[in-house]
């Protein structure tokens, strides 16, 4: 197949699984329906089925994640609307945004290391609390595997937002404030989605936690993430 | 309709100048911190001290905000390369994902909310 045609169908095709996934989480709302998830699955069966590579699909990958950087630029906004809580709060979203994402970091590296996981799986791990392009480009300047560390933060919002809530509720966790933090600290926007259908209070300041881990995490990583990789 | 699309892609372009000088400021300073990042910082001061009305980002950063997950198919397609690792320690990984998830949630939940008591009383 030419060029041209092999990224024009990979094109459509990635597109209409992302549309025909998303119409399904949206009609049944479950977290397992993960759109991401569900069309990552279908393209890589059929790359596998076509005999196709990654090698195949990479130019339609590099045009349609081009978007990506000013889509990032794009949180600023509801960080923005969300300034007046993030000022009301200061103190216990900083010291709890930052006191979670170090945990976390710690505590996947840690176990990675006892497991014996290679130093690319360990560093990739690291950013996996944090939204995706922030995540990746984490991952990038630290030695990671872009693509690993993308499919770490899926699983990983899909697991916070699955359980996070239950664990909250054992942890006698019951401020909105708190519980929209934590969610958003280690699930990025699948968490701030779960913390929005609790009440206002707890999404507004998942996307306040997810922004700042973001920018925490981006800021300490570098010193950070070589702590465990020695 | 005609309108709306012109206002989407004008704005989109807007964010992407931004996050370009976010990728040049990172490289001029020599910083280690990613472009992006930067360019959403920059994209924050500019609303925060009123130079940028958030009305005049609102449509392009709408779209690209509701199709945000988009974005990440073609990069998790990359795990292809990754079928041997996930046979070989898959449930590891996941292991760790479900312990350091709830480890962290735990710390920032509990925290906040011994901060928001202590302050209360």
């Amino acid at each position: 197949m030419s060029g041209v045609l092999l990224f024009s169908f990979f094109v459509v095709i990635t597109v209409t699984c992302y549309l025909a996934t998303r119409k399904l989480f949206l009609t049944y709302r479950h977290p397992l329906l993960n759109p991401v998830f569900l069309s990552t699955v279908a393209i890589i069966t059929m790359l596998k089925g076509t005999g196709l590579g990654l090698d195949d699909y990479r130019p339609a990958k590099e045009v349609m994640t081009y978007l990506l950087g000013p889509a990032t630029v794009a949180l600023a906004l509801p960080l923005y609307h969300n300034r007046m809580v993030l000022r009301e709060h200061m103190l216990p979203v900083m010291a709890g945004v930052m006191a979670g994402s170090l945990a976390t970091m710690a505590a996947a590296l840690g176990a990675g290391r006892l497991l014996q996981l290679d130093t690319t799986v360990l560093t990739s791990l690291g950013p996996k609390s944090v939204t995706v392009p922030i995540a990746v480009e984490i991952s990038r300047l630290a030695g990671g595997d872009a693509s690993l560390t993308a499919a770490f933060v899926v699983a990983t919002g899909m697991i916070g937002s699955i359980m996070g809530p239950s664990l909250l509720s054992l942890c006698r966790v019951q401020s909105p404030v708190a519980r929209g933090l934590a969610l958003g600290t280690v699930s990025h926007g699948q968490g701030t989605a779960v913390a929005l259908l609790e009440s206002e209070t707890a999404g507004a300041m998942g996307g306040v936690a997810m922004a700042i881990a973001a920018v925490f995490t981006a800021l300490v990583a570098p010193y950070y993430l070589p702590l465990f990789l020695q | 309709m005609a309108r709306k699309l012109f206002d989407i892609c004008w704005q989109i372009v807007f964010l992407w100048l931004v996050f370009r000088c976010g990728v040049w400021l990172v490289g001029a300073l020599n910083l280690s911190l990613p472009g992006n990042v930067a360019g959403m910082l920059i994209m924050f001061a500019l609303l925060a001290s009123g130079i940028v009305k958030p009305g005049l980002i609102e449509a392009g950063s709408g779209f690209l905000l509701k199709h945000f997950a988009f974005f990440f198919i073609p990069i998790s397609v990359g795990l292809i390369s990754f079928g041997g690792l996930m046979r070989q320690s898959g449930l590891e990984l996941l292991v760790i994902l479900i312990v350091s998830a709830l480890v962290g949630a735990a710390v920032t939940g509990t925290a906040v909310q011994q901060l928001q008591q202590r302050r209360d009383r």
